[in-house]
């Protein structure tokens, strides 16, 4: 054997005489690592809005005092703006479509920088409702400061940093293991085969 | 129209099946997986269609989508029922002319398994007579680059077949 003869074996090497289905072409769900993200996206869309709905409904279930109210409608509307120009930006990526006939190299930045910063903007938004969160209890907390809710009375300047840097650390570990979890392997592969690709 | 669209992308993918048949075979090493990525690259080849202008010949468009398409298809973790009536559709086997030719290109396909995806791409374009140039205009890489990496996976292609036991 040599790579003469397995050029001609594979040159002369018939294809299959059955023709291709046009039901082929009528399927929906593709398998790229872009199909992948763009469909958990979705599905985190959804969860964000089920948590939207459920987060308006604080100042019933826990009956915030009156004063708080407007506080709550500011900080849930700045929240829900950030929420909606980063759904915009993911819509904007699952709309958008995709070349396939670039040369090899610019496909794969393409797909790899596309993935890079979809997820980056995911942990942005996540890390920013945290903020925005934290914020809103600390200032909340500052405006009863124990008059109204007796409960918060246990909560003092030292525990309340201990409490808003943990909440911020734990929020943090989870967004990036979430992120990688769910859309970081995908990231490295593509990363792998570009770095494939430009080995000298 | 539009089926009559469909009419002249569906002849001109059967006239080139062929390269899609080898590509499955190189970058999957199991039928039901081939048979996937058979599906993913016929799909991307028709999304991707109403951007052939006709400036290249259709083949050689379709290497880079088919190409492209295996590099960053992902395998299925679970299969999916009611893919099968789809299944039928494909017949992934090559009907080679005689023994011989068929058993050296299974070993060839068995031994390309062990190459990673751009070492497949470099070997699946030098089986399809492509130059240097050619190769690394449709990998994005410089000739150069091409050049040496080819002949890499050239003779790591001719250890692994060595290995598995056939004379090279």
């Amino acid at each position: 054997m040599n790579f003469d003869q397995l050029k001609d074996d594979w040159n002369s090497a018939k294809a299959p005489s059955a023709n291709i289905s046009p039901e082929l072409l009528k399927m929906k769900e593709a398998h790229t690592p872009i199909e992948t993200i763009r469909k958990r996206m979705k599905g985190e869309f959804n969860y964000q809005l089920v948590g939207m709905f459920i987060i308006a409904l604080c100042p019933f279930t826990f009956n915030f005092p009156a004063k708080i109210i407007p506080i709550f409608v500011a900080f849930y509307s700045i929240m829900a703006g950030f929420t909606a120009y980063y759904f915009y930006k993911f819509y904007a990526f699952y709309k958008n479509a995709y070349d396939l006939s670039l040369d090899t190299r610019k496909n794969l930045l393409w797909f790899y920088y596309e993935m890079k910063m979809n997820v980056e903007l995911y942990k942005a938004l996540s890390y920013i409702l945290v903020f925005i969160s934290i914020a809103f209890v600390g200032i909340a907390f500052l405006m009863v400061s124990g008059d109204n809710m007796p409960g918060l009375r246990h909560f003092t300047i030292p525990v309340i940093i201990v409490f808003c840097f943990l909440t911020v650390l734990i929020m943090g570990l989870a967004t990036e293991f979430w992120a990688r979890y769910y859309y970081g392997k995908h990231v490295a592969q593509l990363k792998a085969i570009i770095d494939a690709l430009d080995e000298e | 129209m539009p089926e009559a669209i469909e009419q002249i992308f569906l002849s001109l993918v059967n006239a080139n099946k062929g390269i899609i048949h080898k590509i499955t075979k190189m970058y999957m090493d199991n039928s039901e997986d081939q048979k996937d990525l058979f599906q993913e690259i016929v799909l991307q080849l028709w999304k991707a269609y109403p951007g052939f202008k006709g400036n290249s010949k259709f083949s050689t468009w379709m290497y880079r989508v088919a190409l492209n398409t295996a590099l960053v298809f992902l395998r299925k973790e679970s299969r999916k029922v009611g893919q099968t009536e789809l299944n039928e559709n494909i017949d992934l086997a090559d009907t080679g002319d005689n023994q011989e030719q068929e058993e050296r290109l299974a070993s060839l396909y068995k031994a390309v398994q062990e190459l990673n995806k751009i070492e497949k791409a470099l070997i699946f374009l030098f089986l399809e007579n492509q130059s240097h140039r050619e190769i690394a205009h449709n990998l994005g890489i410089t000739e150069g680059n091409a050049r040496v990496k080819l002949n890499r996976t050239k003779e790591k292609l001719q250890q692994i077949i060595k290995k598995n036991g056939y004379e090279f």
